[in-house]
């Protein structure tokens, strides 16, 4: 089976105030299908640059990083993916329903398809009575369950969460918890970075630590981290100089 | 092509319901009746003044609407945040220039028919018409020419902040329209060095004038011969298709980041 994830020797470098800086250097990853993956650093460690490039927004400067076998520089390799990220940003003079019939016509769904999906994702995030209102009138939570809805559209094989649960009060914790569950139940691939490990001891089968720009652990949780200790204390003592 | 016209449909939305458009509309009706409740010159001459001062304005407002419409595009997709979800789905840069440009062009087009509608109504109330024929010239230069004007504030907006691109695309479109013109004759007389920079700013700078009829309309004219139309709506199109270009040139290997970079 093609990985969702197929990152090679991934070298990003760029010019900053105080010289060139190495946010990635020679990182090697590859996530398997239906696994939940979580993506782990301190700040600064370059998870947020891995899926910048992973989705587009910049370009490696060296390596390859592939979705389903295919070049992340074609626009196509981001047909089977859906991405949200930390922060719930939207078009405010959209309603819901509009929002999610943009994006599905954006993956090029048929229009019965988009209606179909977007009702069900309007249920499913118990947005349904506000479908039809302006997301300039929804709260965060109601703007963070749209986002959702919308990086699901086209029910994607691969899920990209940025930070998905950070300023999420426990209610949307507990959705966000549920949706990957649900994800990994219908055995699609999610991949989230985050740096809220006990979330991550809960929902990933592997995951992998960045430090400096260099994967510094990767693998299983339960292999990983040694019997009688937490993810958190694995993870400062790996992070640790 | 889907994805193209579903950006375009998502700048409709915003300008429908940010209410640019009525604004703009008010405007050309209180300016128009400013003008209809004059009566300068006598009754024999009033239709004509209004017809003068109405393109005048219906120039202006387009104009402005143009240049508001499409510098933001793009800036606002970045500053909102909107544009990670966006580029995160199969959506091509050059895909996502060309259907901020389309829809800018396309309600700004939209406009620019409102506009001229309400100005036949306002010229009709005085008594005056405008030939036909003249006026389907008329408006189709001036949509190609608010076209080259989007895709201009489109590609200033690749390279510059908001605010920066607002400004020049202002200062471009308007020194392009009034003094290109001009530089022919202020040839006569000079040379060398100088006689070159004008030869490329003539050039260089799109010619705004020759979409133009407005001298046509307001003393009756009659039409401009069609392979004259034909002709600058060819340079129209070539030169849209440069800009747009060198906005796909300049956005498609952009850094795009969020937050902290690392």
């Amino acid at each position: 089976m093609i990985a969702p994830i197929d990152i090679q020797d991934l070298t990003v470098s760029f010019p900053g105030r105080t010289g060139i800086v190495q946010a990635l250097q020679n990182l090697t990853l590859t996530v398997a299908p239906g696994t939940v993956y979580g993506f782990l650093g301190p700040n600064g460690a370059g998870k947020t640059t891995t899926l910048q490039v992973l989705l587009g927004f910049q370009e490696a400067t060296s390596g390859t990083a592939r979705l389903f076998g295919c070049p992340i520089t074609h626009s196509i390799a981001r047909e089977k993916i859906g991405y949200m990220s930390e922060n719930p940003d939207t078009y405010p003079f959209l309603t819901g329903r509009e929002l999610l019939t943009m994006a599905g016509r954006l993956f090029n769904l048929p229009s019965s398809v988009i209606q179909k999906r977007s009702t069900q994702l309007l249920e499913e995030t118990g947005l349904s009575e506000a479908a039809n209102q302006r997301i300039a009138l929804y709260s965060r939570g109601m703007r963070q369950r749209i986002c959702m809805a919308q990086a699901l559209i086209n029910d994607p094989e691969l899920l990209i969460l940025d930070e998905p649960t950070g300023g999420l009060d426990p209610l949307g914790r507990r959705d966000i918890r549920a949706l990957i569950a649900r994800r990994k139940a219908a055995g699609k691939t999610v991949f989230f970075s985050s740096h809220e490990l006990s979330e991550v001891e809960l929902a990933c089968d592997r995951i992998a630590i960045l430090s400096k720009g260099r994967l510094i652990a990767e693998g299983p949780v339960s292999t990983l981290v040694p019997p009688g200790e937490s993810l958190e204390r694995f993870f400062i003592k790996a992070v640790t100089p | 092509m889907n994805q193209i016209l579903t950006l375009a449909g998502v700048v409709w939305l915003e300008m429908i319901r940010r209410k640019d458009l009525y604004v703009l509309l008010i405007l050309m009706t209180t300016l128009l009746a400013g003008l209809l409740s004059f009566d300068i010159f006598g009754l024999a001459g009033v239709a004509g003044y209004v017809k003068d001062m109405g393109l005048l304005s219906v120039w202006l407002l387009a104009w402005i609407l143009a240049i508001n419409t499409s510098v933001r595009q793009l800036p606002q997709e970045e500053q909102r945040g909107t544009l990670f979800p966006l580029l995160a789905k199969p959506v091509s840069r050059l895909t996502l220039i060309l259907g901020k440009w389309l829809g800018a062009w396309s309600i700004t087009g939209f406009a620019l028919a409102c506009l001229y509608l309400t100005l036949c109504l306002g010229v009709s109330l005085k008594g005056g018409r405008f030939d036909v024929m003249t006026l389907l010239q008329a408006v189709v230069l001036h949509a190609a020419a608010l076209g080259l004007v989007c895709a201009l504030g489109i590609t200033l907006s690749t390279r510059m902040n908001r605010d920066a691109a607002t400004v020049t695309t202002y200062v471009v479109t308007a020194a392009a329209f009034i003094l290109l013109p001009r530089i022919p004759s202020m040839l006569v007389g000079v040379g060398g060095m100088m006689n070159t920079a004008l030869y490329t700013l003539y050039y260089l700078f799109p010619h705004f004038e020759l979409f133009d009829l407005r001298r046509r309309l307001v003393h009756d004219w009659g039409c401009a011969p069609w392979s004259t139309v034909t002709g600058i709506l060819v340079y129209a199109v070539l030169l849209t298709m440069a800009l747009l270009s060198l906005a796909w040139l300049g956005y498609r290997k952009r850094r795009f980041s969020r937050g902290d970079i690392l």
